[in-house]
């Protein structure tokens, strides 16, 4: 329904003769006949556009949508449109990188919006097992994921939603994969995993546990009886330090044995003090594992701490539960006692020389520095290797990860009627949870692309977020956005283009958690989710970069009565194009960049 | 009720009997006492109006614009060089058509300074569209104020009444000053058609294109010209309640004369007894009043002055480097005629030199002895 | 959801007594600030133009883009035909209405001081509105009084931009003893409507300076006329405060405190001011300010 035109209520009144003149020199009409529109050369128009937050994460959670569900109070709603594109907030919400609030645009005002939190907080309003609203009608096409950690659930979910039937396989009796085994407890308890497998399982994912493909059905079964077959078997293997008693020795371990050994209830015998040798993720974690053992965990890295892998806040709570850090330090050997227990790590000093591949310095060693250590056991987190022999050669491994085009398909002619994907720790992406949750959700896209015949790169053009490689999986199923408006996806609003005038500094809320001595305690959980109040107070600081929340700024500021309501319960506004003069004042003054002022004669589909 | 009242208060009494509701001015000498007196007559609750004490008198005329533009009758007075201040807002007020009435002193315009009767100041403003009227007594002068507005508010222009410095300001006369019922039957309260109003809001004078204006003006000419036909109208009802008259102009004793004389102001009282004198001794001289200056009557300038063989015309205004403005336009007038009289300009009682009834004699005995002006104009008086 | 600005959407939808078509430039800051203002007043609003930009804006004859009663009146008459049209209303009883004149910088500092001052003396109930874009910008962009120092104009060319400071008119009218003063922006359009609320309920004479930038005098983009006015609270260049009989009260205090050359910077008509006198003209900023503080601080209980 359009807006009563204005210019149609315009009048002109010809004075053809003296005799029509009024006696006084008065008015005697509006000037609502002169359509400024035709000063124009430029004009603007609503369009929302790529949030930095969105387009720095991997997997292009739309992170301003969500948050306006929050502000309204409706928690299903948020969990609901999260879903939408990154399906386990409750367990990304406690482990991931947070790469969106490194890009979030507050942080040139005050701090990000803690946007991890919040997530986590939507992820624990709903229990996932409450039935997906958007399921769609089984075509029939069938789709084995190999793997049941973040890259497999995510394949499982994206491939549920586009009406594929999945099965999901997964070689130890818990499913979860690093989620489960890797991630220690009082980061990701064992009951929010869990909680997701029975979501997926509400949502028609046929669960296998305890079955390991290349050993009890071959890869090659899967892909004769399966349309598609998606690898996600992730890298459980440690990289071994090559030292001199590194196998003999029952204390020296790869970190990510010790945490799946804990992670499944296992007794493990670490003595009372242990080295962790490493930098990651993983070091951090068996490092603040070990401390809650009771032990004296240190960890020895080879670089310095700002070239750490893992996550500041990940080493800055571990120095706060008593983990001790050993930079620029190398194991040199192992020397061991008679009954093959540790008497020293013989470690030398490390200086920091040009930079390597990676383009971080490489670490070289001082001559002459050779130092001891002290110990009960020691823990290698150098590096993390995948397993590809059941693989059978079906499918092309490279540099050790398995060969995949652009959409993450992998080269397996003649081998078997499905298509085979891959995604996850095992093909070259950053090993993050979410980047493998990013890949699942491409391979899923992929697949239907495959299955309806349409190219993968066409699909691509319309539906990456930013620069990429982040995709919009709303866009893929022409699900409408929160704001019923124009949407770019091609347009990411960093924080050059917001106006911080009209933000008001507040700092994050507060969520204590408990100190270090506390926590180092336990292996709960440690840190509670936020209240409602919190994340309301929290959410208010989001900024909605480049969406509009019908801030009035527009409607206040034209200079020309240009703006109009749409009223009638409709959202946002809409130009009045016969008056508008395309001066830009909008444009300028929109807090969050959610208009474009474009050419006049660029053609414009019709307004929403 | 008769009193003996200076030229000055006939003008307050003018504007209290018309139960002004705006007033504002600016003192300058010898238009002082009006002001005075309207102050306290504001003060004492015996005129209901609002006296705005404005600090020029270029506002004046713009506080008159503004209140007369929201519907309400308005005056103002002046003299010499007030009025010239004014002199842009004049040519506002007559074009935003406004019903304004302005009374002006005639006084000299300085360098050096002058505060004697002179001409010059109202005369240099008969381009701004300004109905004008010349007062030759005090008596005059109150009726031209009611006149004045009953005739501003029909044709919707503003008048400006002039009358002679010190002569009539400061001098006192017999005024019968009407019962205030009687002005109020003669002249109801000011009803515009269109004024600034919420029922009907409309923007007054904004910017016009050369596609309208011209016309607008051309309306401003035609209503100014309808002044001719409905101050007679004014005239006639006036003198039916106040028995009184005052005609576009007055003709004296002009039917066989040889020489007319014209004047405008008190010279004309001068001039009745110079006529008189004459005529006594056998001169066949008279008399033409400029009473309505602007609009010219032409036709009637025409009729009474085309019978004379000679016409003079005194003027006591100057346009320096040409010549009395009376005496041009009286030519002006003429000029249409087939047979045109001779006419002879006369310059005389600038800055408030007295001009005696022997001085007119003068004059007129230099006219009837001359077949055409030997000076034009004839600088009477001038110190040789 | 999180408005910018406290302004109701209802104020800002509801009866538009001003309408589009109007002629003012692309980006017009005067255009905002006469559309907040009567949102302020409301539509018992009579508005009186000397010659100014508006005179033009407002619509070419016989067409107005404004729903109130305007009336047009010569350049140095804002001030005085105000108070005339305020004195007709009187006589007609109607005291609700609100007799507003809105007059440039040239209407306002030089050539209708005059008559600004002397209705200021009066305390004719009159609310005088300056809208001060900085230059006689309606014949092309000339000096006046209000342009402030170091300033391109057509009559402060390049090479001999404009020496002297801008005139202080908030100190000649303080010297007025009236009941309101202020200073406003369309940058804080809350602030300003606020303000006209405010006037709309004091009586005698209120006088409001707002600051409008000018795109093409200023030599900015059309649509950064917004951003500039901000710049200059952010300065201190142009603080937004109220003098309420005699009591002194800063009423923005801008989000954030930018040197002046910034603000300097942002505008193509101080690309030839000299260093000294960006300098010279920061320290004066200062003084100001302080003056201004200390003013606050003495007025009041």
């Amino acid at each position: 329904m359009a807006l009563k035109r204005r210019s149609e209520l315009a009048q002109t009144v010809p004075f053809n003769t003296w005799r029509d003149y009024p006696p006084m020199n008065t008015s005697v009409g509006t000037m609502l006949h002169n359509k400024t529109g035709s000063w124009r050369y430029i004009k603007p128009i609503y369009e929302d556009k790529v949030p930095a937050c969105q387009n720095a994460c991997p997997a292009g959670n739309d992170i301003e949508g969500w948050i306006k569900f929050l502000q309204r109070g409706d928690y299903e709603g948020a969990y609901r449109h999260l879903k939408r594109e990154e399906p386990f907030p409750a367990i990304l919400g406690r482990v991931c990188f947070k790469f969106c609030e490194s890009a979030c645009n507050r942080l040139t005002l005050d701090h990000s919006v803690s946007i991890k939190e919040l997530e986590r907080f939507v992820g624990d309003q709903v229990t996932p097992s409450k039935p997906h609203p958007d399921l769609p009608a089984d075509h029939g096409k069938t789709m084995a994921v190999v793997g049941s950690g973040p890259a497999g659930m995510s394949a499982a979910y994206f491939g549920r939603l586009l009406g594929f039937k999945v099965a999901l396989f997964e070689k130890l009796p818990e499913m979860g994969g690093i989620l489960r085994v890797g991630i220690p407890g009082y980061r990701l308890p064992r009951n929010v995993v869990e909680a997701e497998f029975e979501g997926l399982h509400t949502m028609g994912v046929e669960l296998f546990p305890g079955i390991a493909v290349g050993h009890d059905i071959s890869l090659s079964e899967l892909a004769d009886t399966y349309d598609y077959v998606f690898l996600a078997s992730g890298v459980h293997e440690s990289m071994r330090l090559g030292l001199a008693g590194e196998d003999a020795c029952p204390r020296v371990m790869s970190g990510l044995n010790m945490l799946r050994m804990v992670a499944r209830g296992r007794d493990v015998d670490l003595g009372r003090r242990v080295v962790v040798i490493g930098g990651g993720n993983t070091a951090i974690d068996a490092a603040r594992t070990a401390v809650r053992m009771g032990l004296d965990a240190t960890i020895l890295y080879r670089r310095s701490e700002s070239e750490m892998p893992a996550h500041p806040e990940e080493i800055q709570e571990g120095r706060e539960e008593g983990v001790h850090f050993r930079f620029l330090a190398a194991p040199e050997r192992i020397d061991l006692n008679d009954d093959s227990t540790i008497r020293k790590l013989v470690c030398c000093e490390m200086e920091l020389g040009p930079p390597d591949a990676s383009g971080r310095k490489r670490p070289v060693k001082k001559p002459g520095a050779l130092f001891d250590v002290e110990t009960d056991s020691i823990l290698t987190a150098i590096g993390e290797l995948p397993v590809f022999d059941y693989l059978s050669d079906m499918v092309a491994v490279q540099d050790r990860v398995v060969a995949v085009d652009d959409a993450l398909q992998a080269r397996s002619e003649g081998h078997g009627k499905a298509k085979i994907f891959a995604g996850g720790d095992i093909v070259n992406i950053p090993h993050t949870v979410v980047h493998a949750v990013a890949s699942g959700k491409r391979a899923a896209v992929a697949m239907d692309c495959d299955r309806i015949g349409r190219s993968f790169g066409d699909a691509l053009k319309e539906i990456t977020i930013g620069q990429g490689p982040a995709i919009s999986f709303s866009a893929y199923m022409g699900w409408k956005p929160v704001n019923p408006v124009r949407q770019n996806l091609h347009v990411v609003v960093d924080s050059e283009k917001i106006v911080y005038d009209y933000f008001r500094k507040a700092p994050p809320v507060d969520k204590k958690t408990q100190p270090g001595h506390l926590r180092k305690t336990s292996f709960e959980a440690y840190s509670r989710s936020f209240k409602n109040r919190e994340a309301q107070e929290e959410a208010a600081r989001c900024m909605h970069c480049g969406r509009c929340t019908e801030c009035d700024n527009c409607l206040i500021l034209c200079p020309d009565i240009s703006v109009l309501v749409k009223g009638g319960g409709r959202f946002g506004y809409a130009f009045d194009y016969d008056y508008c003069k395309g001066c830009g004042v909008c444009f300028t003054e929109c807090p969050r960049h959610a208009i474009t002022m474009i050419d006049e004669e660029t053609p414009l589909e019709e307004e929403v | 009720m008769k009193q003996v009242i200076k030229g000055n208060h006939a003008v307050s009494h003018g504007v209290r009997l018309c139960r002004v509701k705006v007033i504002s001015a600016y003192p300058i000498t010898p238009q002082t006492t009006i002001v005075e007196e309207l102050s306290e007559m504001c003060a004492s609750g015996e005129l209901d109006a609002e006296f705005i004490k404005v600090e020029s008198e270029h506002s004046a005329m713009a506080a008159c614009v503004g209140s007369s533009s929201a519907g309400v009758r308005s005056f103002t007075a002046t003299s010499s060089h007030g009025l010239l201040l004014m002199h842009e807002v004049l040519h506002w007020a007559a074009g935003a058509r406004l019903p304004i009435v302005l009374a002006n002193v005639n006084r000299a315009v300085g360098p050096g300074w002058n505060i004697g009767a002179d001409q010059t100041d109202s005369v240099s403003q008969r381009d701004t569209g300004w109905i004008q009227f010349y007062c030759e007594s005090n008596q005059e002068v109150l009726d031209s104020v009611i006149m004045a507005y009953k005739l501003a508010e029909t044709i919707m222009l503003p008048v400006m009444l002039s009358y002679d410095a010190f002569f009539l300001s400061h001098t006192s006369e017999i005024v019968d000053v009407p019962d205030i019922e009687a002005v109020c039957d003669f002249l109801p309260p000011y009803q515009p058609k269109l004024k600034l109003d919420f029922s009907d809001p409309r923007m007054f004078g904004g910017i016009t294109s050369s596609e309208y204006y011209y016309e607008g003006r051309y309306v401003m000419h035609r209503d100014g010209l309808q002044a001719l036909e409905y101050y007679p109208q004014v005239c006639r009802d006036f003198e039916a309640v106040f028995g009184r008259a005052y005609d576009l102009l007055e003709a004296y004793r002009t039917d066989d004369a040889e020489v007319i004389m014209v004047t405008a102001g008190t010279l004309t009282s001068v001039s009745r007894i110079a006529v008189d004198h004459l005529r006594q001794r056998g001169k066949k001289v008279g008399l033409m009043k400029i009473r309505m200056f602007r609009p010219v009557p032409v036709h009637g300038w025409a009729q009474i002055l085309g019978q004379a063989p000679k016409v003079v015309v005194v003027d006591r205004n100057l346009t320096a480097s040409v010549g009395g403005v009376f005496a041009a336009e009286v030519q002006a007038a003429l000029y249409p005629l087939e047979c045109r009289p001779v006419v002879f300009p006369v310059i005389a009682g600038l800055g408030g030199r007295d001009v005696t009834p022997a001085d007119i004699e003068g004059v007129l005995d230099y006219a009837l002895g001359h077949e055409k002006p030997k000076d034009v104009p004839l600088f009477w008086g001038l110190k040789q | 959801m999180q408005k910018t600005f406290n302004i109701p959407r209802e104020l800002m939808t509801e009866t538009e007594l001003l309408q589009p078509g109007m002629l003012s430039c692309q980006g017009c800051a005067a255009a905002v600030a006469m559309k907040l203002a009567l949102k302020g007043l409301g539509e018992r609003t009579v508005v009186v133009f000397p010659a100014c930009c508006w005179s033009i804006i407002v619509g070419v004859y016989p067409y107005s883009a404004l729903k109130v009663p305007v009336l047009h009146v010569p350049f140095e008459t804002g001030a005085v035909a105000a108070a005339g049209v305020r004195a007709g209303f009187n006589a007609r009883q109607e005291k609700d209405v609100v007799v507003m004149a809105w007059a440039g910088d040239g209407g306002t500092f030089d050539i209708g001081l005059q008559a600004l001052s002397g209705a200021a003396e009066r305390n004719d109930d009159i609310v005088y509105v300056c809208y001060d874009n900085e230059a006689y910008m309606n014949t092309g962009i000339q000096r006046s009084s209000a342009t402030p120092v170091g300033a391109w104009t057509t009559t402060t060319p390049a090479g001999a931009v404009k020496q002297e400071p801008k005139k202080d008119m908030e100190k000649i009218m303080q010297g007025h003893d009236i009941p309101y003063i202020a200073t406003g922006t369309v940058a804080y359009p809350d602030d300003l409507v606020r303000k006209f609320q405010k006037a709309r309920n004091i009586r005698g004479t209120r006088f409001i300076h707002l600051l409008a930038p000018c795109p093409p005098g200023w030599r900015i983009e059309p649509g950064h006329s917004i951003r500039v006015a901000r710049m200059a609270t952010q300065a201190k260049v142009f603080p937004l405060y109220e003098i309420e009989n005699g009591e002194v009260m800063v009423t923005v205090v801008p989000e954030r405190e930018i040197p002046v050359k910034a603000y300097l910077e942002a505008q193509g008509r101080f690309r030839q001011m000299p260093e000294a006198m960006v300098d010279a003209l920061q320290k004066q900023t200062d003084r100001k300010w302080e003056d201004l503080l200390k003013q606050v601080k003495n007025s009041g209980t």
